[in-house]
C-alpha cells in the first residue's frame, strides 16, 4: 500500500468517526471496517493491508480531534472529542451498566469538581436511568467492596447526593450538596 | 476634538424641577475622565450635593447615567447606573447607586445624552418628557397614585411605541425607602424610588432617534463582537451547561444554563422548541432560564420566553404565563423578572407547601412580581422578606404592633406558605399603613432604631444574611471566602458586585478555574474551593481588587456586571479562558481613544475611590477601617460549631480577615490604619482636588495633599 492510498484510508476512517459522533455515537474497529468496504473506499484486505490499528493510530495523530477511548468491555472505542466529548462518550459507553454508570460519574464529579451529584441526575438525559433502576444499582453498590467508596447525602430538604469518600468528606459533601440544593436557590 | 469621539453620545441632560431650568454639559468635556454611568453619578455627588445632604432634600441629585458602550452592538450593554443619597443606608444617609438594566439606557442615548441628572423638587407632580432634543416637564398629577403599569402604558400612549419609561410607584411616591425606578416593565433600580418621589418626578419617557457612532474600524468591531458572543455562557457567565452534552466536556447542576434541546417554552404561542447546537451563537438566548433555574423543570410549561436588555443575548428576564393564578388571585397571568425580583413573593415565606419548586412556589412568585413591580417595592435584595420572617418567628411583630394591627394580617396564611398573604403585607408596604408596614419599607437599619433593637441582633444570625449599613450581604464568605468579605465591606448598600462570583461560579472544575486565576490574578491560590477556604494570601487581595475596580468599570462603561467580567469562556479550545482585555478593546474602538486594558482599570480605580472619598467626607471620618469596612459577627462563626479553614464551613477568622484588610488596603495604596486613601493615591488617580477638599476638612491621612 502506497503512503498516498494510507492517507485516504486514514481520511476515511476519521470522516467515519466523525459522522458516528455527530449522531451521538462510539465506534469500534469493526464497525469502521464494515464502514470502510460499505463506502467503497477499497476493498480491505486485512491480511493484505496494513494493520487496522496502526492505521488507526496514524488517523489519530493526523486528527487531533478524534481520540480514542477504552470501553467498560476492554474495547477500544473511537470518537471526535468535539462533536462527542470525552465526558459524554464516556457516560455513553457506560450506558450498559448502570452501576458503573452511577459509580464513575458520581467519583469523577467528587474528584474533578468537587462536588456530590443528585441521585435524579440519573433519570435524566443522558443517563436516562428510572428510578428502579438507580435503586438497584445503589443496592447492588452496597454489597459491593469495588464500590465502597460511593455514599450518599440528605439536605435540609431530603433530596438525596451521592458522592465518593475516597475524595470528598463527608461533612464537605453534605455543605456542598445543600448550597446546590437550597442554598444557591435562595441565593441569587 | 470633542466631536470626534465616538461611543458617547456627547451631551449630559440636567433638569432643575425647582426652575424648571434644562440644560446641558459636554460628556467628554467634563465627564470623560470618569466614563460615565457611576463615574458621573459620584462625581455630580461630590461637586454639587453638599454633606450633610437628606435624600428627600431638594438639594439631593438623582443621576442617571450609562456609558460609553450603551446602546451599541456590544453584548450585555444596556446598563443605567442611578447614584444619589440612599435614603436606606442606616445610620446615615451615604452616596449609592442602584443599576437597572431594561431598553432606558439605550433610548438615552439615542435621544443624545449619556447622562440625566435630575435636581430640585417639583412643587406638583411631573413626568419627564424626553424626546431627542426635546425636553419638557409634563404634568404628571393624573398619573400620581396610579402603579407603574398604568404609568408605563399612559406615557407610552402619549409619546409612541419606541419610548421607554422609567417610572416609580406607589412606594416611591409615598417615600418609602424601599423603592424601585422600574423601565421596560420589569428592570428595576433598588432604593432610589422614593428620591423620585421627594422631587415629584412620577416618571421619565425617553424616545431618541439618533444612534450611537462607533469611531474605530467597522470591521474590526463586528469582529470583537462575534468574539465576545462565542465567549459568553448563560446568565452570571456560568461558562458549562447544567447537564451533560455532546459538545461539552463539563457540566454542573448548579449552572443557569438550563436550556436544553427536548425542552421548550410551552407557553410560547405556539411553544417554541430547543433545538440545534447549544454553542451556535444564534442560540444563546435559549440558554438561560431564570424561571426553571429557580423554580425547577414545571416553569418550562409556563415559559414564553426571555426577556431582556438592549444587545444582551442572555434574556434573564423569564417570561412566566401561569393561567391558575388570574382565576386563583384575580391577577394577571403572566409576568417577568429575574432573581430577587422573580424570588420576590416566594422570599417572604419559611416553609412553602412542597418547597421551593413546587406550583404554590411558582405562584407565590407569580403574586409577589403582579404586586411589587406594580407598586414599587424594593426587597433591598431579599432583606425586606429576611427580616420580615426574623421578627415574626422571634416574637417580635407580636410585641411591637398594636393587637388590632396584628390581628389584621393572616398569619396563619404566612406560616403555610400561602401566596394571599402577599396581598396583605406588599401593598401596606407600598402605602406605610400600619407600623408594621411603614417600618419594613424603611429598610432594616432604620427598622431596627425604630423599634428599639440592637444592630447586634441582626449582625448575629446567619440565617438574617444582614451586613451593614441597613443592607445585606452580596456574595460573601458563603461564595468566596476573603475575596467575598473585603468586597462587601467596600459599599454602602449591599455590594451587588457579581466580578468574583461570576467566576467562582462559573462551573468548571476548580483545577480549571486554579489554572485560569493562575493567568489573571498571578497565581491559583486567588480561588479557593468553596466552603473550602484557606489562610489570607496577596493572590486573593488582588483578585478582591480586580473585581472591585471592573464593577465599577462595568457600571460606568453601561456593561452588565452581573454577567462580566468575561476571563472564562465555554471554548475548549481556548483552554476555557475569556478575555480579560475585553473592556478596553472595546472602549478603545467605541471612543476612538486607543486605552490599554491597565489605563481603562486605573479609570476604574478612580471611580472607586471617587466613592471612597464621598463616603469619607459624608461620614466625616477618616477611619473607614473601624467605622465603614465592617464585617457582620456571623462570618466569624460556624452553626456546627466547625473551625476556621475547615472544609464544608464559611467560618472566617478575625486576625485573618484583618490580614486581608491589610493587603487590600496596600494593594489600594490606602493607609493601612484607617482604610483612607493617601494623598499619593488621589495624585496617582489625578485626584488631587478631592484629596485637597478632603485636607481641608482634616479627612486625608497625613493631613496634606
Amino acid at each position: 500500500m502506497t503512503g498516498e492510498e494510507r492517507k485516504t484510508l486514514c481520511e476515511a476512517l476519521a470522516e467515519a468517526i466523525r459522522e458516528a459522533s455527530a449522531t451521538g455515537m462510539l465506534i469500534n474497529k469493526g464497525i469502521l471496517l464494515t464502514n470502510l468496504k460499505e463506502h467503497g473506499i477499497r476493498d480491505y484486505d486485512e491480511q493484505e493491508s496494513p494493520d487496522m490499528e496502526a492505521l488507526l493510530a496514524q488517523t489519530l495523530a493526523a486528527h487531533h480531534d478524534l481520540a480514542a477511548l477504552t470501553s467498560i468491555t476492554g474495547e477500544m472505542l473511537y470518537h471526535s472529542s468535539t462533536l462527542l466529548s470525552r465526558t459524554y462518550a464516556s457516560i455513553l459507553d457506560r450506558k450498559s451498566s448502570p452501576v458503573i454508570l452511577i459509580a464513575e460519574e458520581v467519583r469523577r464529579n467528587s474528584a474533578e469538581y468537587p462536588r456530590p451529584i443528585p441521585i435524579d441526575l440519573f433519570n435524566r438525559a443522558p443517563f436516562d436511568l428510572t428510578t428502579e433502576q438507580v435503586e438497584a444499582a445503589l443496592k447492588c453498590m452496597a454489597m459491593s467492596s469495588e464500590f465502597q467508596d460511593i455514599s450518599f447525602t440528605t439536605t435540609s430538604t431530603g433530596a438525596i447526593y451521592l458522592f465518593s469518600i475516597r475524595h470528598l468528606e463527608r461533612p464537605y459533601a453534605a455543605f456542598l450538596a445543600e448550597r446546590c440544593d437550597t442554598g444557591l436557590l435562595l441565593n441569587p | 476634538m470633542a466631536t470626534r469621539i465616538g461611543g458617547f453620545a456627547g451631551r449630559v441632560l440636567r433638569v432643575d424641577l425647582s426652575t424648571g431650568k434644562i440644560s446641558f454639559d459636554d460628556t467628554v468635556e467634563r465627564y470623560r475622565e470618569v466614563l460615565g454611568g457611576t463615574g458621573i453619578g459620584y462625581k455630580v455627588i461630590w461637586e454639587e450635593v453638599p454633606a450633610g445632604t437628606a435624600p428627600f432634600d431638594a438639594a439631593n441629585k438623582i443621576v442617571f447615567a450609562t456609558g460609553a458602550l450603551a446602546g451599541t452592538g456590544v453584548p450585555c450593554n444596556g446598563r443605567t447606573a442611578v447614584t444619589t443619597l440612599f435614603p436606606s443606608c442606616w445610620p446615615r444617609p451615604l452616596v449609592a447607586s442602584g443599576h437597572m438594566g431594561g431598553q432606558f439606557a439605550a433610548k438615552l442615548k439615542y435621544a443624545g445624552y449619556d447622562a440625566l441628572i435630575v435636581e430640585g423638587k417639583s412643587d406638583k407632580p411631573v413626568w419627564l418628557f424626553i424626546r431627542d432634543g426635546r425636553v419638557e416637564i409634563r404634568d404628571a398629577r393624573h398619573l400620581w397614585g396610579t402603579g407603574i403599569r398604568r404609568t408605563t402604558l399612559e406615557i407610552s400612549q402619549e409619546m409612541g411605541q419606541d419610548s421607554v419609561v422609567a417610572a416609580i410607584g406607589q412606594a416611591g411616591e409615598n417615600l418609602v425607602p424601599l423603592s424601585v425606578v422600574m423601565n421596560s416593565v420589569s428592570h428595576s433600580a433598588g432604593g432610589v424610588g422614593a428620591v423620585m418621589g421627594a422631587k415629584n418626578l412620577k416618571a421619565i419617557g425617553v424616545q431618541g432617534g439618533g444612534s450611537v457612532r462607533i469611531a474605530g474600524d467597522k470591521s474590526e468591531w463586528e469582529r470583537l463582537v462575534k468574539f465576545h458572543l462565542s465567549i459568553l455562557g448563560s446568565n452570571n457567565q456560568h461558562v458549562v451547561p447544567s447537564f451533560p452534552d455532546p459538545h461539552s466536556e463539563y457540566y454542573n447542576p448548579t449552572s443557569r444554563w438550563v436550556g436544553a434541546p427536548g425542552r421548550s417554552w410551552g407557553a410560547a404561542d405556539p411553544p417554541v422548541e430547543i433545538n440545534g447546537g447549544l454553542y451556535d451563537l444564534n442560540r444563546i438566548a435559549f440558554r438561560a432560564n431564570n424561571g426553571v433555574f429557580y423554580l425547577g423543570e414545571q416553569a418550562w410549561k409556563h415559559t414564553v420566553r426571555g426577556n431582556g436588555c438592549t444587545g444582551c443575548p442572555i434574556r434573564c428576564h423569564t417570561i412566566l404565563k401561569v393561567p391558575s393564578v388570574a382565576a386563583k388571585y384575580g391577577i394577571q397571568d403572566i409576568a417577568q423578572n429575574t432573581c430577587a425580583g422573580l424570588l420576590f413573593g416566594r422570599s417572604f415565606f419559611k416553609c412553602l407547601p412542597g418547597g421551593l419548586k413546587s406550583q404554590t412556589a411558582l405562584e407565590a412568585c407569580m403574586v409577589g412580581m403582579h404586586m411589587a413591580d406594580d407598586l414599587g417595592v424594593w426587597c433591598n435584595y431579599g432583606q425586606l422578606q429576611r427580616d420580615l420572617m426574623k421578627l415574626y418567628y422571634d416574637g417580635t411583630i407580636k410585641a411591637k404592633i398594636g393587637s388590632k394591627e396584628y390581628t389584621s394580617y393572616s398569619w396563619d396564611k404566612y406560616e403555610s406558605g400561602d401566596p394571599l398573604f402577599l396581598f396583605e403585607i406588599i401593598p401596606r408596604i407600598a402605602m406605610r399603613q400600619g407600623e408594621l408596614a411603614h417600618s419594613l419599607g424603611l429598610g432594616s437599619g432604620y427598622l431596627l432604631d425604630h423599634w428599639s433593637i440592637p444592630e447586634e441582633v441582626w449582625t448575629q444570625d446567619l440565617a438574617c444574611a444582614y451586613w451593614k449599613l441597613g443592607h445585606p450581604k452580596h456574595h460573601a464568605n458563603e461564595d468566596d471566602g476573603q475575596c467575598g468579605v473585603i468586597i462587601n465591606t467596600q459599599y454602602n448598600r449591599d455590594s451587588q458586585c457579581h466580578s468574583h462570583v461570576n467566576f467562582i461560579r462559573n462551573g468548571l472544575p476548580l483545577a480549571v478555574q486554579k489554572k485560569l486565576a493562575a493567568e489573571i490574578w498571578g497565581s491559583p491560590d486567588s480561588v479557593d474551593g468553596v466552603g473550602d477556604y484557606t489562610p489570607m494570601n496577596i493572590h486573593k487581595a488582588r483578585r478582591a481588587r480586580w473585581s472591585l475596580v471592573r464593577k465599577e468599570l462595568h457600571d460606568s462603561l453601561g456593561l452588565c456586571n452581573w454577567m462580566g467580567p468575561w476571563v472564562a469562556s465555554p471554548i475548549k479550545e481556548r483552554g476555557y479562558s475569556g478575555d480579560d482585555s475585553l473592556e478596553s478593546r472595546f472602549y478603545s474602538l467605541a471612543t476612538g481613544l486607543q486605552t490599554s486594558r491597565e489605563e481603562l482599570d486605573l479609570i476604574g480605580e478612580r471611580i472607586f475611590v471617587l466613592h471612597r472619598a464621598l463616603t469619607i467626607r459624608d461620614m466625616s471620618e477618616m477611619d473607614m477601617r473601624n467605622h465603614h469596612d465592617l464585617a457582620p459577627d456571623w462570618i466569624y462563626q460556624d452553626p456546627n460549631g466547625a473551625q476556621v479553614f475547615t472544609r464544608g464551613s464559611i467560618r472566617m477568622d478575625p486576625q485573618d480577615i484583618a490580614k486581608a484588610m491589610d493587603m487590600f488596603y496596600e494593594l489600594m495604596g490606602w493607609e493601612k490604619a484607617t482604610g483612607a486613601p493617601t494623598a499619593d493615591t488621589y495624585a496617582r488617580l489625578g485626584l488631587q482636588s478631592v484629596a485637597q477638599a478632603l485636607a481641608a476638612k482634616k479627612l486625608l491621612p497625613g493631613g496634606k495633599p
